[in-house]
């Protein structure tokens, strides 16, 4: 059976084909989000079916997630990127016991049960800061893009404090550190520690290894190291980590009775 | 709602709307009243108290005219026995509009919970009209925050402020509440001229017990499954003015209404799409209008079956004895027993979330806390390690405010919730 997970995020839109019975992943496509969300996943949908030259008839359910789920009109359900992630990465590494994803617009700490069931999970709330928009608000005030950023924190010989616990005040506080001549790099890690600190000060109890980094902002050198040294434990950057949410959707898309849907 | 007055509330449209095409209908799930039963729309009772606002207005206004003394009150603690006894009429002035914040923001600050500040901002707007008719407003030593707004709200306001002891299971904190229900009920005498004598006492106790007896018997319904109405509409069983004998005889036809029991054919089967994970409530109180999260929960596939808040079940549980020689001491222990936050140690919380759970068999629990309520938010760490560890249930906790900005958010983790729950009850 061929399912589809489509995650539609508040920066960027993915879209997952997996066959259920060979477990394996067949096409994937990324594309920016937009204003018209639905258009976007319906063309990008399209383009992945093209792709694996599958038709849309041999698609046997479809299941949206992510911050713009119920946009997405053409899936059969919708299913939180809570229960999508902890899928998609329990699929990709079955011993994670903690999954940290961070996303465009916020982050989640999800700890997993023997067997993958989400067993307890804390997300940002109100605020940005600790999110990939954080890191696009910091990469544009250094005037670099952002695997540059990334980059960046590894010439960092003294990250610094960068305390504000709001998207907008940390730009005026880096703003502030510019006019001082604090080094770029420094600054890049600084950020970077700043948001391992709030994305582990969510999960507010003690972490239980391994854990797996997810989402978008894993792709970030830099800040698996920052999240290591704060958390004092080895984190596993996931394969495909912007893909886990699809992924996980499109794995549940395949099972029966659905998950989130009452049995 | 910009205004706490008649009809501001009632052209209340359902604000959140299922969030998913394919989400499970939210309805209740005995649609009486629909149908067959004559008539569409709600049933009479839960018509009659949506619109209680209105008639508290009626209510208060001809009490008034009748030389009866509006007597405001912003806590559970506040003993109404006494000025219902005192010939007065005891009215809530809690505020749960997100519309009063930026006025009463000039004099506190923005972070302060939204309860005190809403409360406080009918007051700087002058728009709520029960405050306007107050002749005496009661409240009580709780949280700081409560405390000093009612320095601010005593400067143009006759208040008095008993001072409630805050170690619960200390020897001595009874007897000195029972002390300052004592005072209150001098000052009530002194102010407007009343006796109020032993039997007056008795006669409130048992107009009290009443009213809580039957609202306990309501919230009662919800430990069925399904329960014959969702929590929303639980919710509006409830009068800011206790004691109107018309609300009693409503709360009776609802009981009445909902207790007849689900037909075999009315009951939806464990496999339909209408069972919903049960969740249990604790936490802050959802006053009057103040409804949002409640509302977001249940339009994620979950019913409310039981809220352990002072909106709820914890002011309603207790009743005061009516037979003692001495009714003072009577009411002041009911009240005392309360399990606020504000209390140290609140031991008596977690005995009663164990025995709320164990009646009304939640899926899961979550806890809302109202931002900067400094005392729920601290006391969550004994209420998460009490679900998680010894009733073995997942545990959310909710930290907002009255503005409706993160709804969309909070709906994904209650969804998540939702869905944790369902598969932890999977084979």
């Amino acid at each position: 059976m061929i399912c589809a997970g489509i995650d539609a995020g508040s920066r960027s839109i993915k879209v997952l084909l997996f066959d259920t019975e060979r477990s394996q992943i067949l096409s994937s496509g990324i594309m920016d989000q937009g204003l018209a969300q639905q258009r976007l996943a319906a063309q990008l949908f399209e383009r992945t079916l093209r792709e694996a030259q599958v038709p849309r008839a041999q698609v046997a359910a479809v299941v949206a997630t992510g911050y713009g789920r119920s946009a997405v009109r053409f899936a059969d359900t919708t299913i939180t990127e809570i229960t999508c992630h902890a899928r998609g990465v329990h699929h990709l590494v079955p011993d994670a016991r903690t999954i940290i994803e961070i996303g465009g617009q916020d982050s989640k700490v999800i700890c997993l049960e023997d067997g993958g069931r989400v067993r307890d999970f804390a997300m940002n709330d109100r605020c940005a800061a600790g999110s990939g928009r954080f890191l696009e608000v910091v990469a544009s005030r250094l005037d670099v893009d952002l695997p540059t950023l990334g980059d960046l924190s590894r010439d960092s010989l003294n990250p610094a404090a960068i305390s504000s616990m709001c998207v907008v005040f940390a730009e005026t506080e880096i703003i502030g550190l510019l006019t001082e001549g604090t080094p770029a790099p420094d600054i890049a890690a600084g950020v970077q520690q700043a948001i391992a600190m709030r994305v582990v000060a969510l999960a507010g109890r003690a972490v239980a290894p391994p854990v797996c980094f997810t989402g978008g902002v894993a792709l970030q050198s830099g800040m698996v190291r920052a999240l290591s040294e704060v958390l004092s434990c080895p984190v596993r950057v996931a394969p495909l980590p912007q893909y886990t949410g699809a992924l996980g959707a499109a794995i549940l898309a395949g099972s029966r009775p659905r998950f989130g849907t009452p049995p | 709602m910009e205004d706490l007055n008649p009809s501001a509330h009632s052209d209340r449209s359902p604000v959140f709307p299922a969030t998913r095409p394919d989400a499970p209908d939210h309805s209740c799930p005995d649609e009486r009243g629909g149908g067959t039963d004559a008539g569409a729309g709600p049933p009479p009772p839960l018509r009659y108290f949506e619109q209680m606002i209105d008639h508290c207005c009626d209510y208060a206004e001809a009490a008034k005219a009748q030389g009866r003394p509006i007597v405001g009150i912003l806590c559970e603690y506040t003993p109404r026995e006494v000025i219902l006894a005192a010939g007065g009429v005891p009215v809530c002035l809690c505020g749960g509009s997100v519309a009063t914040i930026p006025a009463a923001e000039q004099y506190l600050p923005a972070n302060l919970c939204p309860l005190i500040k809403s409360t406080f901002g009918y007051h700087v707007k002058g728009s709520n009209p029960f405050l306007n008719w107050a002749d005496l407003v009661v409240a009580e030593t709780t949280c700081d925050g409560k405390k000093k707004m009612f320095e601010l709200l005593g400067a143009t306001m006759p208040m008095y402020v008993l001072e409630l002891p805050q170690k619960a299971e200390d020897p001595d904190a009874l007897a000195h509440w029972t002390d300052e229900v004592h005072k209150l009920k001098a000052r009530l005498e002194q102010q407007f001229q009343v006796r109020i004598t032993d039997d007056k006492l008795r006669q409130a106790i048992r107009l009290m017990n009443r009213e809580r007896g039957l609202r306990r018997q309501l919230a009662d319904l919800m430990t069925a499954d399904p329960p014959p109405l969702s929590g929303r509409q639980l919710l509006e069983f409830k009068s800011i003015i206790s004691g109107i004998d018309a609300d009693l005889r409503q709360y009776e036809s609802a009981l009445e209404f909902y207790g007849r029991g689900l037909t075999a054919s009315d009951r939806p089967t464990a496999d339909t799409k209408a069972a919903k994970v049960r969740v249990l409530m604790t936490g802050v109180p959802l006053v009057h209008g103040a409804e949002r999260v409640l509302e977001l929960i249940e339009s994620c596939g979950a019913v409310v079956v039981c809220m352990e808040n002072c909106t709820g079940l914890k002011p309603i549980l207790e009743d005061a004895a009516p037979d003692e020689p001495d009714p003072i001491p009577a009411i002041a222990r009911k009240y005392y027993h309360l399990p606020c936050s504000v209390m140290t140690v609140n031991r008596r919380r977690m005995d009663s979330l164990r025995t709320l759970a164990a009646r009304f068999r939640p899926h899961c629990v979550i806890e809302l806390v109202w931002q900067a309520c400094l005392t729920y938010d601290v006391e969550s760490f004994h209420v998460r390690a009490l679900v998680e560890n010894e009733l073995g249930l997942p545990y959310l906790k909710i930290t907002t405010d009255y503005s409706p900005s993160d709804s969309s958010r909070i709906t994904a983790r209650v969804e998540a919730l939702v869905e944790t729950a369902w598969a932890r009850r999977a084979p």
